[in-house]
This record gives C-alpha cells, sequence and structure tokens, in this order.
C-alpha cells in the first residue's frame, strides 16, 4: 500500500523508510536516501550525498509547502486508505467541486431538477471572471450547498447529484 | 572484547578456490530460489491477473513496510517432493515488518495449484506459526487456498502435526494474547475457513474473497441448495450479515492497506532486555565467508574465521581458549545484542562436550542468547574416550542444551553428522530459528561411512552364504547407496523437508541472525531450571 | 525639499482602505505626526494595517468587499473616530466622485482630486474628449453614437488596423482586432452581437490598434493652487489579463527627447483640468514611438513607489499636505530622478493555472533584506489569504544604480522572499524577470500573451521533485510516524531480502 503526494496535477505513489542514519523516499523502484535537519540560520537543511538544499518548510493539515531554489510548491498528502477509499468510490462523479476559490453568481438548478450532462448548473465567479460549472453525467440535483453571494474557497463542495443506481 | 586476528590469507590458491566454488553454490542457490518464487505456468499468472489477483510475492510487498527486510522462511520447501511441482510448498511464510511491529506472514501460493494445501504446506505453516508462538510474533495471514490437496488427505488430515495443528496454533496463539489478521484474498474453503474463523481481525476482498466450510458445488451435492459464492460467503454478507469478516475491501490494494491499519493498532511488543550496545559492522569482510568455507565435507576449517565475519567488529571474548580447542566458545555482539557463540572445530571430545555444557549454563545464568555454528563430525569414538565416559560428556552438552531457557540460533555451517548435531542444537532441540549453507550435508554419519558399512554389511551377509563380491559388485551395491545418502544428506533434501528455516547464501546470515535475536526478545527469559547431568 | 511648518487642518487621518497600500498610507500619516485611523472588515481583522493603526474600527457588509465600498459607513467611523480627512488609497472608493462628495458634504477632507475631476477622468470618452480638444494626442477613433450612419465609413478612416470595442464594455470583452479590410464589416456585427450578449449594449467604438504597445504612464501631482508637476514616467508593459505585474522606472523603451515630451504632455493635461493631488496620466506608446493618451487615475497608483525611489518624494505624504492646502514644496526643476527602480506585485494566485487566486493561511512569510529592497506588504504570518479581496498581498520594490543592478537584486531578493500556505507567483515573477526579452527591455503588453511558457513554468525536474517528495514525506505525521516506528536495527538493513 502506499501513500501519495498530488504536486500539481500529478499523484505520486511514494513510501518512506528510515535508514541507519537518515530517511529514505521510495518512489517507484527509485530510493532516494536523505538526511533533513532544522538549519541554525532558520529554514531546514536537506543533504542527499554530496547535495545540500536549503529549504523552507510549512505544513498546513495534509499540506506541505516547501520553498526550494527559488520556487515554492505544494504538496498534498492523500493517504493510502483514503486514496483507495476515493477510488473505489462509485460516486465519485456525483459531487461537483469548485477548481478554484471564488463566490456563487447564480445557480441555475434546483434540488430535484432533472439535469442532462453538460447543462449549466451554476455560474461562479473568480478574479471578476465567471465560470460556467456544467452538469458531469445526466441526474437528479440532490443537495446545493452553496446560495447565491456566498464565497468559496479551493475545492469547495458546490452541489451533488442523487446516487446513481449500481449497474 | 579484543577483534580476532584473521590468519586468512585472501590471495592464495585455496581461498580463491573456496570462493569461486562457493560463490558458484550461492548463485546455485539463489537461482533456485528465482525459480520456486516466480516461475509458473502462463495459464496459472493469466488465471490470477484474470482474477484481478496480484501474486503472493506482490501482496507481501505491498504489505511490508517500504525499505524494510523480510526474512524468508524455508524458500524452498518442498524442492526436492513432487518433482518440484509445488514450488515454496505452496506458500511464503516469514518474518517481516509491518506498521512498524515484526510480524509472522503466512501467504497462500494461489499461483501453485490454487494454493491448494500439500502435507508439506501445512507442515511449513505450522512451523511458521510455531515461530509466532515461540517468538510471540502476530501473524498476518493472507489467505488464498483451495483447501486440502485432497489426493493427499491421508499426509495432512489425521495427524498430531497435521491440519488440525494450524488451527491449534492459531487458538494457542490467542490465548497468549498475540493478535492474528487474516486477509481474505481468495477463497477460504472447509479448513482453510478457520484461519479467518480463528484470527482476531478479517478483512475481505468484495468479488474475490470468499470463506465458507463448503463451496456452491459441495452445497449443492450435499443438500440440493444452489447458491452463489458472493451469497453463500462473500464479503458482503461476512462483513454485514455473519460477522466473520470484519472489513470489506473493494480490492487487493484497498484490503492490504487495512490490514496494515489493523496491524498499526496492535500494541507495541515490550522487548526482553539483554545485553545490547550500538551495532557495528564486522571488521572484515563477510564476502571473506565463500573464501573460508572448503569445496569437501571433511575438510576443517577454523570456525572463528567465520564468527569474524558475523559479529559486530569481529570482536570476540573467548572463554577457555586453551581448554577443549575442537569447541570454540565465546560472547560477541551481533547487531549490537550480546550472545553466546558456540562453533566446532573439530571433532567434540570429553573436554570440549564439559566446556560446550559449562559455557552453556554461564550464557543461560546471565540471560546470553546462544548462536550454535554446526560443523560436527560427532562426539569421540573408541575405547579411550568411552572409558573417559564420553557419551555421559556427550549427554551433559545435550542436558544443557535441551534445559537452556535462552534463545538459540542454529546456522548449519557445513558438516552435521551423528550425536554432535544433537550437541549443537539439532532441529530436535529447539533452536528459535535453524538456517543452512548451501554446502551443507546432514546425516546420522558421513554418506561415505554409511555407503561403506551398508556394502560391508552386505558382503558379510553373502559371505556367510559362501559368496564372494567382486570389487565392481561391491561397489555397485556401495555406489546407489552412496547416491542416495549424498541426496538425502544435501541442503536441498534438508530444507525442502523443512528440517531448517531456510538455506542462507553465507553472507546474509549476520542480517538473518539479527532479524531472528529480535523476534526471539518478545518472549521473556524464564529463570534457568535444569535437569540431572549425570556426573 | 520638504516643507516642515504645516498647520494641519486635521490631526487625524482616516484611511479607507486595507492591505499593504492600508499600511503605506498609515506610515507616512504617522510619519508626519497625525493620529492614523483604519476601517477594516473581520476578515482583516488579524491584518498589518489593523496593528499598527493608531485605532481601528471595524465595519460590516453583505461581502467583506461591501464593507469597503460602503462610503457612508466609512464617513461614520471617521467622524466618530475624531478624524479629519479620509485617505480612500487606490481602489474601493478612491474614484468614487459621490463618495468625495459625500466626505465634503461632512465636512471632512478627501485626500484626492474634485469630485468634479474624478468625474470627468472617469469617464473615459468624456476624458478622451477633453484632451483632444486641448490639444494633446489620442488614438484615431470613431464612436458610433456621434453619427451611427456613418460609422462604418469613419471606422474605415480610422486606418487599419482598428480595434472594435463595445461602447458599454470593459475588461477585454467583446473587443475585436481588425487587421484585413475587407472583414470590418463583418466584425463590426460580430461585436454588436457580442456587446448585445455580454452588456445588453450593441453600441460600438473603435480606436486605431497599435500592435505590441507598452503601456507608459506618467505621475503627476497638483496643489490646489494651481501648481502642477510630473514626477517621471513609470512602464507598465508586463501584463497579464489587464492587470500590472511588473512596472519600472524610468522606462527603458524611451530616449531622453521621447521622456521629456510625454512627461510633458501629461503634465499639460493635468494643468489643463487644473488638477489637484496625486493622478497619473497613461499612455499607449507604439513601437514608432507613437503615444496616445489611454486615461487617467485620479488616485494614487499602485506602482507609486517605483517612483518614490527614484525622485526621493513621498507621495502619500504629499497626497496629505497637498489635502492640507499646501502649496507644493517645489518647482518641476527640483524634481530629479536617479536610479532605476522596479516594482514586482505579489498576487496570490495560480500562475500556472490561469492565473486562477488562491487561498491559504500564511505560514510562513519571510521578507527578504539587503540593499535597495523595499516591500510593501499587507500581510502578516498568521493571517488568512481568503479568496473576498483582490489576490495582491504585497509590492517587492527593488532599486539600483542602474537597470542591470536592479534586476540582479530583484532576482536575488525573490529567490528569498518566502510565502509558505498559499500559493504565489514570485516563482512567475523571477521567471519573468529573467526572460532576454524583459532584461533587454523588449516587452509590450502583449508579452506574457505571447510567452504562456513563462505562467506554466518548467517542468518539474527529476531531482527536484524526489527532493520535494522526499521532504514532504518526512513532514507528514503518517508517513513519519510510521517510517520511526521500525525498529532501528530493521531500518538499518533497509529492504534486505534472503
Amino acid at each position: 500500500m502506499k501513500h501519495g503526494f498530488k504536486v500539481g496535477d500529478a499523484d505520486y505513489d511514494i513510501g518512506l523508510s528510515r535508514t541507519a542514519d537518515g530517511y529514505c523516499l521510495h518512489l517507484g523502484s527509485e530510493h532516494f536516501a536523505f538526511q533533513l535537519r532544522p538549519a541554525e540560520a532558520g529554514g531546514w537543511i536537506l543533504a542527499s550525498g554530496s547535495e545540500v538544499d536549503h529549504l523552507a518548510i510549512a505544513v498546513d493539515g495534509d499540506q506541505v509547502h516547501i520553498h526550494l531554489d527559488g520556487e515554492t510548491y505544494q504538496l498534498r498528502f492523500e493517504h493510502a486508505l483514503q486514496r483507495l477509499a476515493e477510488l473505489n468510490e462509485s460516486s465519485a462523479a456525483d459531487v461537483i467541486r469548485s477548481a478554484m476559490p471564488g463566490n456563487l453568481i447564480s445557480l441555475d438548478v434546483a434540488v430535484g431538477d432533472h439535469v442532462k450532462q453538460g447543462q449549466t448548473l451554476l455560474m461562479m465567479e473568480s478574479m471578476k471572471m465567471e465560470t460556467t460549472i456544467v452538469a458531469p453525467r445526466d441526474g437528479v440535483v440532490a443537495e446545493l450547498h452553496v446560495a447565491p453571494g456566498q464565497s468559496f474557497d479551493k475545492d469547495a463542495l458546490l452541489l451533488t447529484l442523487e446516487a446513481q443506481p449500481d449497474d | 572484547m579484543k577483534r580476532i586476528q584473521s590468519s586468512l590469507n585472501t590471495h592464495s590458491a585455496d581461498f580463491k578456490a573456496n570462493a569461486a566454488h562457493n560463490r558458484r553454490l550461492a548463485e546455485e542457490f539463489k537461482e533456485r530460489q528465482r525459480a520456486v518464487r516466480h516461475d509458473r505456468p502462463q495459464r496459472d499468472i493469466d488465471r490470477l491477473r484474470k482474477q484481478n489477483k496480484l501474486t503472493v510475492r506482490e501482496r507481501i510487498e505491498r504489505l511490508l513496510d517500504p525499505g524494510t527486510p523480510f526474512l524468508e522462511l524455508s524458500s524452498l520447501a518442498a524442492n526436492e517432493m513432487y518433482d518440484g511441482g509445488v514450488p515454496g510448498a505452496a506458500v511464503v511464510t516469514g518474518i517481516g515488518i509491518v506498521s512498524g511491529r515484526e510480524v509472522v506472514i503466512n501467504a497462500g501460493d494461489a499461483s501453485v495449484k490454487g494454493g491448494a494445501w500439500y502435507p508439506i504446506t501445512i507442515k511449513k505453516i505450522i512451523r511458521a506459526l510455531d515461530i509466532a508462538i515461540e517468538n510471540r510474533l502476530p501473524v498476518v495471514h493472507l489467505c488464498d487456498s483451495a483447501g486440502g490437496f485432497l489426493p493427499e488427505q491421508a499426509g495432512l488430515f489425521a495427524d498430531k502435526y497435521f491440519a488440525g495443528r494450524i488451527f491449534r496454533n492459531q487458538c494457542i496463539l490467542s490465548k497468549m494474547g498475540v493478535q492474528q489478521v487474516s486477509v481474505v484474498l481468495g477463497h477460504c474453503t472447509a479448513g482453510g475457513a478457520y484461519v479467518p474463523g480463528l484470527s482476531d481481525y478479517n478483512v475481505i476482498v468484495r468479488g474475490t474473497g470468499a470463506i465458507f466450510l463448503a463451496g456452491p458445488p459441495l452445497v449443492k451435492a450435499a443438500t440440493g441448495e444452489e447458491v452463489s459464492v458472493e451469497e453463500l460467503g462473500g464479503c458482503d454478507m461476512h462483513t454485514s450479515v455473519s460477522g466473520t469478516a470484519d472489513y470489506p475491501a473493494s480490492n487487493e490494494d484497498e484490503a492490504i492497506a487495512i490490514a496494515r491499519d489493523i496491524v498499526a493498532q496492535f500494541k507495541t511488543p515490550r522487548k526482553t532486555p539483554i545485553g545490547w550496545q550500538e551495532p557495528e559492522a564486522p571488521y572484515y569482510d563477510p564476502n571473506e565467508l565463500y573464501g573460508i568455507l572448503p569445496q569437501e565435507i571433511k575438510q576443517q576449517f577454523d570456525i572463528r574465521e567465520v564468527i569474524a565475519r558475523l559479529v559486530d567488529g569481529s570482536r570476540f571474548h573467548e572463554y577457555q581458549p586453551q581448554y577443549g580447542t575442537t569447541l570454540i566458545c565465546g560472547y560477541a555482539h551481533l547487531w549490537g545484542y550480546k550472545i553466546g557463540i558456540i562453533g566446532n572445530n573439530g571433532v567434540l571430545f570429553n573436554d570440549s562436550a564439559l566446556k560446550g555444557a559449562h559455557f552453556i549454563q554461564l550464557c543461560n545464568q546471565n540471560k546470553v542468547p546462544i548462536v550454535f555454528l554446526q560443523n560436527i563430525t560427532g562426539y569421540m569414538v573408541g575405547r579411550e574416550y568411552e572409558r573417559a565416559g564420553i557419551t555421559k560428556d556427550g549427554a551433559k552438552m545435550i542436558m544443557a542444551v535441551t534445559g537452556c531457557e535462552v534463545p538459540k540460533f542454529t546456522v548449519m555451517c557445513h558438516g552435521s553428522f551423528g550425536a554432535g548435531n544433537y550437541g549443537m542444537s539439532g532441529r530436535a532441540f529447539d533452536s528459535r530459528f535453524l538456517f543452512t549453507w548451501p554446502q551443507h550435508q546432514i546425516s546420522v554419519m558421513g554418506a561415505e561411512q554409511a555407503a561403506n558399512t551398508l556394502a560391508d554389511v552386505k558382503v558379510r551377509q553373502l559371505a556367510r552364504a559362501g559368496q564372494q563380491l567382486s570389487a565392481a559388485e561391491i561397489e555397485a551395491i556401495r555406489q546407489p547407496v552412496l547416491e542416495e545418502f549424498q541426496r538425502k544428506s544435501s541442503a536441498y533434501w534438508s530444507t525442502s523437508e523443512i528440517w531448517d528455516d531456510g538455506i542462507l547464501d553465507p553472507v546474509d546470515t549476520r542480517n538473518a541472525l539479527g532479524m531472528a535475536l529480535s523476534a526471539a526478545l518478545n518472549t521473556p527469559i524464564k529463570e534457568p531450571s535444569y535437569g540431572v547431568f549425570r556426573m | 525639499m520638504q516643507s516642515s511648518t504645516t498647520s494641519w487642518p486635521f490631526d487625524t487621518v482616516l484611511v479607507a482602505n486595507r492591505g499593504e497600500i492600508a499600511v503605506r498610507i498609515l506610515r507616512s500619516i504617522k510619519a508626519l505626526g497625525l493620529k492614523g485611523v483604519v476601517v477594516y472588515h473581520a476578515a482583516d481583522a488579524a491584518s498589518p494595517a489593523v496593528a499598527l493603526a493608531d485605532v481601528a474600527i471595524e465595519i460590516s457588509g453583505d461581502t467583506p468587499v461591501a464593507a469597503y465600498l460602503d462610503g457612508a459607513q466609512i464617513i461614520n467611523a471617521a467622524l466618530g473616530s475624531g478624524a479629519g480627512a479620509i485617505h480612500p488609497g487606490y481602489g474601493f472608493l478612491s474614484e468614487n466622485a459621490e463618495f468625495a462628495r459625500a466626505v465634503a458634504a461632512a465636512r471632512l477632507i478627501f485626500v484626492g482630486p474634485t469630485p468634479e475631476q474624478i468625474e470627468l477622468m472617469g469617464d473615459k470618452v468624456r476624458a478622451r474628449a477633453f484632451v483632444e480638444k486641448a490639444g494633446f494626442p489620442v488614438a484615431p477613433s470613431a464612436i458610433e453614437d456621434d453619427d451611427p450612419a456613418s460609422f462604418v465609413e469613419r471606422a474605415r478612416q480610422v486606418a487599419l488596423p482598428i480595434l472594435i470595442k463595445p461602447a458599454a464594455g470593459g475588461g477585454g470583452k467583446g473587443m475585436r482586432v481588425v487587421r484585413d479590410p475587407a472583414l470590418l464589416e463583418q466584425e463590426i456585427e460580430r461585436a454588436r452581437s457580442e456587446g448585445l450578449r455580454y452588456f445588453g449594449d450593441g453600441r460600438l467604438y473603435v480606436e486605431r490598434y497599435i500592435e505590441n504597445p507598452r503601456h507608459i504612464e506618467v505621475q503627476v501631482l497638483g496643489d490646489a493652487h494651481g501648481n502642477v508637476v510630473h514626477l517621471f514616467e513609470r512602464e507598465c508593459s508586463v501584463q497579464r489579463r489587464f492587470q500590472k505585474i511588473i512596472e519600472e522606472t524610468p522606462s527603458p523603451a524611451l530616449s531622453p527627447e521621447q521622456r521629456q515630451t510625454i512627461c510633458d504632455t501629461a503634465a499639460g493635461i493635468a494643468r489643463s483640468v487644473n488638477y489637484r493631488n496625486a493622478g497619473t496620466v497613461e499612455f499607449i506608446y507604439g513601437a514608432g514611438g507613437e503615444f496616445y493618451f489611454l486615461e487617467t487615475n485620479t488616485r494614487l497608483q499602485v506602482e507609486h513607489p517605483v517612483t518614490e525611489q527614484i525622485t526621493g518624494i513621498d507621495l502619500a505624504e504629499q497626497q496629505l499636505r497637498i489635502a492640507a492646502g499646501e502649496t507644493l514644496p517645489f518647482s518641476q526643476a527640483d524634481i530629479q530622478a536617479q536610479g532605476h527602480a522596479l516594482e514586482f506585485r505579489i498576487y496570490a494566485e495560480d500562475a500556472a493555472a490561469g492565473f486562477t487566486p488562491t487561498t491559504g493561511p500564511v505560514l510562513q512569510w519571510t521578507p527578504p533584506t539587503g540593499p535597495g529592497v523595499r516591500l510593501d506588504s499587507g500581510i502578516a504570518q498568521g493571517q488568512n489569504i481568503s479568496a473576498a479581496f483582490d489576490p495582491m498581498l504585497a509590492k517587492l520594490i527593488i532599486t539600483g544604480a542602474n537597470r542591470e543592478q536592479a534586476i540582479a537584486r530583484a532576482d536575488q531578493a525573490l529567490r528569498e522572499l518566502i510565502l509558505l500556505g498559499c500559493q504565489t507567483n514570485i516563482g512567475f515573477l523571477r521567471r519573468v524577470l529573467n526572460h532576454p526579452a524583459f532584461v533587454s527591455g523588449q516587452v509590450h503588453t502583449g508579452f506574457l500573451d505571447a510567452h504562456p511558457e513563462l505562467a506554466a513554468g518548467p517542468e518539474l525536474d527529476h531531482p527536484s521533485l524526489l527532493k520535494l517528495l522526499a521532504t514532504a514525506a518526512l513532514m507528514t505525521r503518517p508517513l513519519r510516524d510510521a517510517a520511526d516506528a521500525v525498529p532501528d536495527m530493521h531500518a538499518a538493513m533497509g529492504a534486505w531480502r534472503n
């Protein structure tokens, strides 16, 4: 079983083990032995072999923020059990989440409405831009989680479709 | 504790010839392991894939913590049986790290006859569970077995150490408070159903996992009832109706992940405190072991050269260096653990037997586990030695070995012949683990002597009948006996029969002993108590 | 240069803004010995502006933004806190003539131009007509409303290429560029239908389209006594989605003569309306050296610090002094520029994902240090960046003796500037900074659109990926705990197999 990290849109299955003098990352068949220690001047020192990097690191729940060589990266931890459960969730397409923070401009459907794939469900605004959210499949609107004017964060739950009967 | 001063000449022709020989043996061993692990008829692999099943090796790799060791037990069990048709005895057992805990893994290999249990399969499982009992190791069962192999039922059902012993051992583990989790990845039919039935936690895979005393065909035959696998003993039935299984999983990955999370809930064992210091690699290169072991079973070598390539810093405190010099006794550290070592440097005489018995008692008093390094041709025979009481001196050593409470570990380094096997904690003497090196030979006496003895008996029988045999005729009697003896005294035969816990490439011995020691320390060491030593 | 003997008609100034600009203005207020009041919405309670202000007054609204747009509430806060003046900053109410009037009606001083100036300059068409009438250059154009019947003909006379815009439009919607005369009528019809669709108004106007234009603007200051000066230009050509992200002064595009012309033109435009307080005259500058009036911003600009850096003049202070009725303390000849300044707008946004705004807590905020580094920031560690406001977090202003030095310092400062917890455009800014076109000063407003690879960023190289995953893994409890749970000896053995 592997835990995972999401970096941008890419998913990586990884493992972490301890070694005699540090830790080792397992990525596929690759091994990356390293040591990580706090730097005296603040931040962290990542050492692997003869290579040494200075990092800034902050952890926020499952999100790890890393500043490496002038760039900042966000890695989202995905617990193996969580991932596997989600992978197996047949109703993944039932939930519509926001891809970016924003606020709701208008709702085009109501609970109980039958919707067709591609039909506009709602309009949101983010950074003065309007984005239309459409139905990922045919179905019935089960629940609305936002009201017009309401603002929300990335990945917020917007709308739920009724679960599909098992085929 | 001073470093052993090796007198090995690594540039000598002998060393090089030995090294080449033993490396070849090690390679041959690895190749046999590879074949046993991975060579399967394509149709068996295809069937697993079609069922969305992982191979047993893939399952184990997913179960283990990444970057941690796995000590596989008896990897070549059954390799000399059924024309090699039951590789590994259709089950993989071993000790590994799951969620930071040392556990015994018992994983059925469905790529071999659907994971059916042969008599030897059962022997291997029982041995794994005995190890769990002796070392108080939790067990993860990865269940995927078609059930007992019916044509062999007479060899697997009724006796004390047949199938029932598996379930008996599971109950004993439970009674001891050692936890078990079963991951039902295939069918657990009939007896196999009791493996999850007797486990503390059960995970079952929807679609492929099933538990029932009798499968649908048998049910139909018995009662006429027609029922599907899922209905009869599938994931949802057992997790929501019968309560036989606890956790449903959508696939093997999830099932194994859940099992890991279950093991993470187990208490972390408190280990028996014994002498320990920071581990140190051997000063002498363990690869030099290849150059130490001779090519002939009769050839002697200094066991201290072996010790120097197993223990921390190659440091060794030798006990009685001038007395009973055919038995080397002393203290060392291995992976940091303080151990006593008893190794053969020749035939056991009265003094060496007494020295051994004494040293075992010292270790037992001081709670020092003992590693036996066997290269023994037996106790000395002959009038002088019998008069000096070689039998009762050997008996003292056997009494000491049997009665000591500290964990014992045996490595069959080279020969193991006659009663010396007993005094050096052979299989019957409950070593927690017993490993074998590829060139090892074991028998009640040497193959040559046995062949000669048997030929001699025959010659004398015929002589009494007035017949005389030519040299060629004697050889014709001698040769098959010799060959049969050699085959059945080889390490491969030994390991096939599970007289050991597996053959080791000699360079792997240090790690194997380290893991064995660590496992053994889950069980408290009892206070010394002994039987009567014949004085 | 600066007069010191002011008798202030107010001793307290309310800042009707938030974020970095509120901090910026409060600093100048306090440096003048005045008291600073700030209004804030609850979402900003932990912001540095609230911490810096002598008095902070909470305001509310249906949305956080609505609170800052609620003029009545803000005026009440000013009256309640004894403030004599309101500084609107930029955005929000800064260019709202009604608000400026309401402030005056409440017998408070609005730190900015007169309501009439705001109105005139805020109406783009009126401002354009005014500027054109005053004899300053505007892009050739045709307004449909002037005479709908002749619109197409007049559009043709503007000379191609032209840009068709909906009269009611904004934000780039419905704009169409026409390069082929044969397509003119067809494109006009398309623009009309888009205008109808987006704004319910099909009226159009066209103007000369400047290919690869630069955005150059001039800072002006006028006092209530008819004195107007300019403080040189700023170039703001590096834009994404019509929003400036890197500004600098002096512009690398202008010769001394062109600079003189464009700055004098700007000052002239300001003088023609008797402009009071700080303002900015924006021009569009073509590759051939032609420039046209674009619009005037009747407020302090986001990018004002670059001007401050090279002139040594505190613009917010001058705004307050002008509002207090002071005469400008310097003449045009007194104002000298020295060195080169760059400004980088730090946004909470995901450049690779089309510059969508990002949110998150500020877990670590490490400003850069070193010579020539100024950071105007409105955030603090522990604060939460929400989607409620504009995603600009801070501005990094870098000054050097010349452009090369400024660029080198900027690169280092952007490397050192760390914000963890919320994705930002810092890496993107550094990629733009180091692009050969920027280094050589060859950018225009379409530069970023032409180089989408800058926003996308480089592919994460494998060695870095390993470092990131390794670090993240060790920083994540379930992974670290699991690794640490393995006994020492087994950990040291690694994945040994027998």
